[in-house]
């Protein structure tokens, strides 16, 4: 089976080890407990009758200009790049920080998902969609299980391709 | 000062730090404002506007105006409730934080002239003891959380197989393992890392997996507790150590018993 490395990132507490435990274990939680340094899970994943066994690094989120060390995204095929659309300082530099995350990581294509959905209105999140700068893959909620599926099979097909 | 009975009751061992430090200053903070709140209304309706900024420069000045007399009085009650702080916490966090609180007080005594504007706060102080100064928590939880080497592997450059190891047993976590071989096999197949440069480091939650290049060997170490430069650097001498013990007695590549009593012998048992 082919094992392939991909990674979270994004601010901190914007739901990436949310993100993971539902995908890996369909569990939520309310508790916020912030991860240090990386967290990895595996879950292997069926993808055009390929069995791809996912490593999925959960790197501790960043603050404001803290970069994820480059020592993370050695031998990485491909990033899932999380923002909380509830908090605008996390997608505030959204194409500056995918630059960021681009050069660092060698990676061409970021996945770009905005989570916490659960956490605005329809028309707020309409409104919202029509500000974003660059282009947003997944809209997600890892509380009411929405699109979290979706995120991580989009994320396995790039890292497939890479 | 009022003398506080400690109670060791745990929720309230934090309250009786608060009240200690505090309960005086605060107490003298709220007369001298009281007094000139008085002032002030006693000469509202003629003069306030004069009074008004006669306060303000009051205000601004109070730290010069008063604060001699409440830096005497704080001065001697840290003194003499030294013992008392010390108490109340010893039993949460034992001995080790003895030290830390008598070197924090008596850096607070010594520089109390500088936090006369905002020791009133209750969070300025708590950032004062835990924050601010970070040598001595750095301290007090280095011996805590003294590092501790927990998984050694040696990988062989050519073939990328691991040919000599060590485990605590301490990582039960197997997807944890395995990332951290997946970094080595990375970190060995990444062309940017040369040889003799620095360990390249990755934390893994409570463990951090520190790598190092050699002529025809990768050794990554995980190591747990907290990473000090000192341990960092007798970690840095003992690879070096260990990568030179193996490249007098090549043979011992190929073999893994040996290999790992070596790796015991050097980086373990020496600890
Ligand atoms: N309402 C709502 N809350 C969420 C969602 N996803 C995560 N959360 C909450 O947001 C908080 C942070 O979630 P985490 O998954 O720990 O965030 P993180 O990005 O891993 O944070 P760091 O590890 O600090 O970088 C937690 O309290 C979660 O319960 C979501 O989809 N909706
Ligand atoms: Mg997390």
């Amino acid at each position: 089976m082919i094992a392939k490395k991909v990674l979270l990132v994004g601010s901190f507490g914007v739901g990436k080890t949310s993100l993971v435990r539902r995908f890996v274990l369909n569990e939520f939680s309310e508790d916020y407990i912030s991860t240090i340094g990386v967290r990895v899970s595996s879950k292997v994943v069926e993808l055009d009758e390929n069995e791809i066994k996912l490593m999925i690094w959960d790197v501790a989120g960043t603050s404001k200009d803290e970069k994820v060390p480059k020592a993370y995204f050695l031998g990485a095929s491909a990033a899932m790049y999380v923002f909380d659309l509830s908090r605008e300082e996390t997608y505030i530099n959204l194409s500056e920080d995918l630059e960021a995350i681009k050069q660092l990581s060698g990676l061409e294509n970021i996945v770009v998902v905005g989570n916490k959905k659960d956490l605005l209105s329809e028309e707020a999140l309409q409104e919202l969609k029509s500000t974003f700068a660059v282009p947003v893959n997944l809209i997600t909620s890892a509380k009411e299980n929405a699109n979290v599926e979706d995120a991580f099979l989009l994320l396995s097909k790039q890292a497939l391709s890479k | 000062m009022e003398q506080t009975t400690v109670n060791n009751d745990k929720n309230n061992r934090f309250e009786v730090l608060k009240e200690l430090l505090l309960t005086d200053d605060r107490e003298e903070f709220h007369r001298l404002r009281e007094k000139f709140l008085e002032s002030n209304k006693k000469f509202n309706s003629k003069v306030s506007p004069v009074v008004d900024k006669k306060i303000d420069e009051l205000k601004s000045s109070f730290p010069e105006d008063f604060g001699d007399v409440i830096t005497e009085t704080i001065k001697v009650q840290i003194r003499e409730s030294q013992d008392e702080v010390v108490e109340a916490l010893y039993p949460i966090l034992g001995r080790l934080v003895k030290k830390f609180i008598i070197a924090e007080i008596t850096k607070l005594t010594d520089n109390i002239n500088d936090t006369i504007n905002n020791k009133f706060s209750f969070n300025q102080l708590i950032k004062r003891l835990f924050k601010d100064n970070t040598n001595d928590a750095k301290e007090v939880l280095q011996e805590v959380f003294e590092a501790e080497i927990e998984e050694v592997f040696v990988i062989g450059k050519q073939t990328g197989l691991l040919i000599g190891s060590y485990s605590r047993g301490n990582i039960a976590d197997k997807d944890m393992v395995s990332g951290m071989l997946t970094a080595i096999k990375s970190f060995a197949e990444d062309a940017f890392s040369k040889e003799g440069q620095d360990l390249e480091d990755i934390k893994f939650e409570t463990f951090q997996l520190s790598m190092a290049n050699y002529n025809s060997i990768y050794i990554a170490v995980a190591t747990s507790g907290v990473i000090t430069p000192a341990f960092k650097e007798e970690l840095s001498e003992g690879l070096n150590t260990l990568a030179e013990n193996i490249f007098w007695k090549r043979e011992i590549l190929e073999n893994e018993i040996k290999l790992n009593e070596l790796i015991e012998k050097i980086l373990i048992e020496k600890e």
